[in-house]
C-alpha cells in the first residue's frame, strides 16, 4: 500500500493496528438503515426450499388453514431473508458479504460468529415488513490466530402496525 | 418426549434429533433466497483461499436446522420464542450434521407456559459446529384446537 493510501480503519492504521476501534468505525455505531420489504407466497416458498423444510404449512393454503395458524405462516426465522439489503454488487465489498457489516477495519474476511433471535410471531404472505439494521457495537478480541474485529449488528423486523415481527442480533467476526 | 407430557421430573427430556445433509444446492438457494452474496458460500477458491477448507455452511443456515429440530418436535404444541447460537466450527457441503437438544427447564407465568432447552450441531464424526439454547412457548391442548 502507497503512503497517499492510508486511510483511518485500513491495516496501516496505528489506532487499529492497535486494537482499538477507529473513530470512523465508531461513528456507524448507531446509524440506523431502514426499508420495507412485501412478502409473497412466492417468497415464503423459496426460502422454505431452501432450508430444507417440507412442512406444508409454508407453501399449502388448503392444509394450513387447517392447522392453528389459519393459513400459509412463514418458517421461524424467515425474516433471515429479509436481513441483507439489495444493493448492486459494485457496492459490496470484494469478498460480496453484506453490506449492512461493511466496516472500514483491517480484516479482510469474515465469518458468521453467533445469533440471537427474537421469534415475536410468524409471518404472513401480504405483509410489509420494515427492516431496521443497526450496527450496535464493535469490538477487538485477541484469537488464537491473531487480533478478531467483532462487529455487533442487529436487525428489528416489524409489521406495518409498527408491531415487532422479529428481531435478530448477530455478530460477525472479522480478521485480517 | 412428547412435548404435551413434559413436566419438571422429566428434565431433562431428550428432543428428537435431527440429521440434515445440506448439499451445494442448498447452500447455493439459500444464499438466493437470503441474497447473501459472500463467497465462502459458493466460491471454493475464494473459500480456500480464506483459508477454509471449502465453501462453508451459512451461520443463518444452521440456526435454520435448529429451528426445524424444534418445530418437528413441536409440531402444533408450541412455538419457537426466541433461539441462540453460536458457530463454533466450520460446516461442510455434504457432511451429515446432527442436531440435538434438551428441555433443560420449564418455566410459568402469568398463565404462559415456557420450555428452556439447550441445543446442540455436531458432525456425526463428533466435531462441533454450533452450541445454541431456545425458549419455546408451549400450548395447552384447548388452544391448540381453536
Amino acid at each position: 500500500m502507497r503512503p497517499d493510501e492510508q486511510v483511518a480503519g485500513t491495516a496501516t492504521d496505528p489506532i487499529a493496528a492497535e486494537g482499538q476501534v477507529p473513530a470512523a468505525v465508531r461513528a456507524l455505531i448507531g446509524v440506523e438503515n431502514v426499508r420495507r420489504c412485501d412478502v409473497t407466497t412466492r417468497d415464503i416458498r423459496r426460502f422454505a426450499q431452501a432450508i430444507g423444510s417440507a412442512d406444508r404449512v409454508h407453501f399449502d393454503e388448503a392444509y394450513a388453514r387447517t392447522t392453528r395458524h389459519g393459513g400459509i405462516v412463514a418458517p421461524p426465522l424467515f425474516c433471515q431473508s429479509l436481513t441483507y439489503d439489495e444493493v448492486t454488487a459494485d457496492l459490496l465489498p470484494a469478498d460480496g458479504s453484506p453490506v449492512e457489516l461493511d466496516v472500514p477495519l483491517p480484516a479482510r474476511r469474515t465469518v458468521g460468529g453467533s445469533s440471537d433471535y427474537t421469534v415475536h410471531r410468524l409471518v404472513r404472505a401480504g405483509e410489509t415488513i420494515t427492516v431496521t439494521s443497526t450496527i450496535r457495537d464493535v469490538y477487538a478480541r485477541q484469537g488464537r490466530s491473531g487480533r478478531l474485529w467483532m462487529v455487533v449488528v442487529e436487525t428489528r423486523f416489524d409489521d406495518a402496525g409498527g408491531a415487532p415481527v422479529a428481531c435478530e442480533v448477530a455478530t460477525y467476526i472479522k480478521r485480517a | 418426549m412428547d412435548p404435551r407430557d413434559l413436566a419438571a421430573q422429566h428434565l431433562p427430556a431428550a428432543i428428537p434429533a435431527l440429521v440434515v445433509v445440506p448439499d451445494r444446492m442448498q447452500l447455493f438457494m439459500f444464499s438466493a433466497a437470503t441474497w447473501n452474496r459472500h463467497r465462502i458460500h459458493y466460491d471454493k477458491d475464494e473459500a480456500l483461499a480464506e483459508g477454509l477448507p471449502d465453501v462453508v455452511v451459512q451461520r443463518a443456515l444452521l440456526g435454520d436446522f435448529l429451528a426445524r429440530m424444534l418445530t418437528d418436535w413441536l409440531g402444533d404444541a408450541g412455538d419457537i420464542r426466541r433461539l441462540s447460537w453460536r458457530v463454533v466450527g466450520s460446516a461442510l457441503p455434504d457432511v451429515a450434521l446432527s442436531c440435538t437438544g434438551n428441555v433443560v427447564a420449564l418455566e410459568q407465568a402469568q398463565g404462559v407456559r415456557l420450555a428452556r432447552c439447550d441445543l446442540r450441531l455436531d458432525t456425526e464424526a463428533g466435531d462441533a459446529i454450533a452450541t445454541g439454547d431456545a425458549i419455546v412457548r408451549l400450548y395447552p391442548e384447548e388452544q391448540r384446537r381453536a
